[in-house]
């Protein structure tokens, strides 16, 4: 098993060699034809949600997890993906591709508003302040008789393309699947660059990245605009997903507790962790669905749990994995080379 | 270890994908996060296992899959998703909440399910041109036109309104306040929403009590409902100014809640603990014994109602219940549904479907019985104030 992943790891190791882009190319190729290999409709659906749930968990990771901003508003930006989407589609009659990328500017305006608190408060006084926002947007849509209020806002048209139309879940599965793809490449592409960096100075020590020249607020800002355009891309793709239906008790806080869940599970900062953490999240609640009040107590367990035994959830232990790997290989090699040394022919020490 | 992993993801397939011949399969998911809501479910659970227990229908037994979707609207469609394309059912019943079943509607539409709603009365419901939706419960057109009937010709024009932010609530509420307005030329004294789980409505009761209305009307769950009646009396809102709250009113929990400020409180229902018919005394009497209710509120007739027509559809449809047969037995069950005529149960007045795909034909009861409460407490006791049947057309 240890030889297949290392075999893996290094597979792909050598294709981004030869282009960065190769391995994420293959990764679409052979995810294509998924939907031909499940059982049924209800697994493709699945398959959808968990793709829009990665594409939530990454952005979420991004200013959680890179920049270190505590914010528990991120499914506020979601939501207002969702409703921009959703108006647009019912009130205006606006296409898919035009929907998508207002929905993801709406939730960008939006996450500069919780971005800002961030330039004063940090830890639990940040939790706080977001909070209050996402509650806020809650509330605003739930009395807001244009935003559908308690009884939501329904038939969100389905993409339509040349004049076909996604409405089939295995055809919406060849839309959402490949963003979720790009969204998870842009997301190590983020982190590798020179923004990545200063996001993970101001992380481990705003006042030391400050002295080093990096903008603090202007960073965290980004770190939240970027993750808002995550949460705007969820919601959209969400709502123009068949029902095409939204409701605010799809935005509530237990909403965020499960995408934060699947964040900390995966390891907060690590992109492969979120992207497990959303899929073992999405799975288990559906394994789970028909025992409801023993599923938010095996959540919260799992988050004090993975926070006390695990800190660095499941992608921690996969990169500890792959460290250990690295380690012992350095070791060995280190130790042939000592061997050659002391044990070499007489001609080759005499030099 | 690899054999064992492979003898579960095996049988994890076969189950996923799996169907039974001979089994007519039903999904129901319904919000079961409350006492009253598991009783439902319990209620139904139990139902089903009686037809069983009788040789079931016309041989075949009825396999119910019970799932919970907390009035979540992702939950629920989860749910009909899972029921449609997993376990392959039959039927769907569901859901409690009109906010779910709004959006099932479409799911059930596309994978060409039948769906009968126990609970739900938001208007919107059928209006959205599914052939394969059926509705037990009275459409809130109908209970918005009978209260305000009432109101304008027994109680008075001055009525104040505060409703909860719940799909049905304001579907009931707006109505009614629509009503007024187009019918009676009466503005509404007051109004105003509060949120879904807020509890202390002394704020908008107070400013109602400076305004003297004839009438303050309350539209919620019932909790909410309960709590806006007690804290009605706390703030001195005198007795003669007459109470109405929505339908949920009806549930036993608001009673048991608001105990005697729940007196002389008026709402329209599709069923009354107070009717004196045998079959409904036997009704009450079994519900009282067997799931400890105090008093049977209409969302236990509703779903009792619904079992009973379910079984007549399903015992008139012809079935093959083999697995290639399904999109087959799910079109004649649609049928047989369809094909309800003049059922009579519990509820208000007869329930009767027909084959298009309009509310006219898929709004099945169409009965408001006016019910007031005449005590409160765990035995409370309602009186029938008036039953009046809607024209078919109403609301629309």
């Amino acid at each position: 098993m240890q030889n297949f992943i290392s075999g893996i790891a290094g597979f792909f190791t050598r294709l981004k060699s030869i282009h960065p882009l190769l391995p994420w190319g293959i990764a679409l190729v052979v995810l294509l034809p998924l939907p031909q290999f499940t059982v049924n409709n209800y697994q493709v659906y699945l398959i959808n949600f968990i793709c829009i749930m990665i594409i939530l968990a990454t952005g979420l990771n991004i200013v959680k997890g890179f920049a270190g901003q505590v914010t528990v508003g991120h499914v506020a930006l979601y939501a207002i993906g969702a409703y921009t989407s959703a108006v647009l589609s019912t009130k205006f009659g606006m296409p898919f591709y035009v929907n998508l990328p207002v929905s993801i500017l709406a939730a960008m305006i939006a996450g500069v508003l919780v971005g800002i608190p961030s330039f004063r408060l940090e830890g639990a006084y940040l939790a706080l302040a977001t909070l209050a926002f996402a509650q806020a947007v809650e509330v605003y849509i739930r009395v807001t008789n244009y935003l559908g209020a308690a009884s939501g806002i329904g038939g969100i048209k389905a993409p339509e393309f040349f004049g076909y139309s996604l409405r089939k879940y295995d055809d919406y599965f060849y839309l959402v699947m490949p963003i979720m793809l790009a969204a998870v490449y842009a997301s190590f592409a983020i982190l590798r660059s020179a923004t990545g960096r200063a996001f993970m100075a101001v992380r481990e020590d705003p006042i030391s990245a400050a002295s080093m020249g990096i903008n603090v607020r202007r960073y965290k800002l980004i770190a939240f605009v970027m993750s808002a355009f995550y949460a705007g891309l969820a919601g959209s793709l969400y709502a123009h997903m068949l029902p095409g239906y939204v409701h605010p008790n799809n935005f509530t806080v237990i909403e965020m507790v499960t995408v934060l869940l699947m964040v900390v599970l995966g390891g907060i900062g690590n992109i492969w962790g979120g992207v497990i953490g959303a899929i073992i999240v999405t799975i288990v609640a559906d394994i789970t669905r028909e025992y409801y009040f023993y599923q938010l107590l095996l959540f919260g367990a799992v988050i004090v749990g993975t926070v006390l035994f695990m800190p660095k959830g499941i992608g921690g232990i996969i990169d500890r994995y792959f460290v250990n790997r690295r380690f012992i290989a350095a070791r060995e090699e280190t130790a042939e080379v000592k061997r050659g040394i002391v044990g070499g022919s007489p001609d080759e020490s005499s030099g | 270890m690899k054999k064992t992993l492979t003898c579960l993801v095996v049988a994890g397939l076969l189950a996923s994908g799996s169907s039974w011949a001979g089994e007519i399969r039903i999904g129901a998911t319904m919000r079961m996060i409350s006492e009253n809501g598991q009783k439902y479910g319990q209620m139904m659970q139990d139902e089903f296992d009686a037809i069983n227990a009788r040789g079931g229908i016309n041989g075949n037994t009825v396999e119910l899959i019970l799932l919970n979707d907390e009035c979540k609207s992702d939950k629920g469609v989860a749910n009909a998703n899972k029921f449609a394309y997993q376990d392959n059912v039959h039927l769907i019943i569901g859901s409690t909440c009109s906010s779910v079943s709004l959006p099932i509607v479409d799911v059930t539409a596309q994978a060409e399910v039948p769906q009968i709603i126990p609970h739900s009365t938001n208007d919107q419901i059928t209006k959205k041109d599914s052939a394969w939706v059926f509705r037990v419960p009275i459409s809130a057109r109908y209970y918005k036109g009978v209260v305000a009937k009432y109101l304008h010709d027994k109680v008075g024009d001055q009525v104040a309104y505060v409703y909860a932010s719940d799909a049905a609530a304001m579907s009931e509420t707006q109505g009614i306040i629509q009503q007024m307005r187009d019918v009676y030329g009466v503005e509404p004294v007051y109004e105003a929403q509060t949120q879904e789980k807020e509890i202390d409505f002394r704020s908008h009761l107070l400013k109602i009590k400076d305004l003297e209305p004839d009438a303050i009307y309350f539209g919620g769950l019932q909790e909410p409902i309960a709590r806006f009646l007690v804290q009605s009396y706390e703030v001195g809102i005198p007795a003669s100014v007459v109470r109405a709250a929505s339908s949920a009113a009806s549930n036993a929990p608001v009673p048991k809640l608001a105990g005697d400020a729940v007196q002389g409180v008026f709402f329209s229902a599709a069923y009354s603990d107070s009717d004196t018919r045998p079959i409904a005394q036997l009704f009450n009497s079994y519900v009282r014994n067997r799931y400890g209710i105090g008093g049977v509120d209409h969302d236990f007739s509703q779903a009792y109602d619904l079992i009973r027509i379910v079984e007549i559809a399903l015992g008139n449809a012809d079935l093959s219940l083999e697995d290639d047969d399904l999109a087959a037995d799910r079109t004649a069950i649609r049928d047989a549904i369809a094909n309800v005529q003049g059922y009579e149960g519990l509820a208000s007045g007869p329930i009767s479907f027909c084959a298009d795909s309009t509310p006219q034909c898929r709004d099945g009861n169409r009965t408001p019985v006016l019910i007031q409460y005449i005590e409160g407490g765990e035995d409370f006791k309602v009186g029938i104030l008036d039953r009046v049947t809607m024209p078919i057309e109403f609301g629309l």
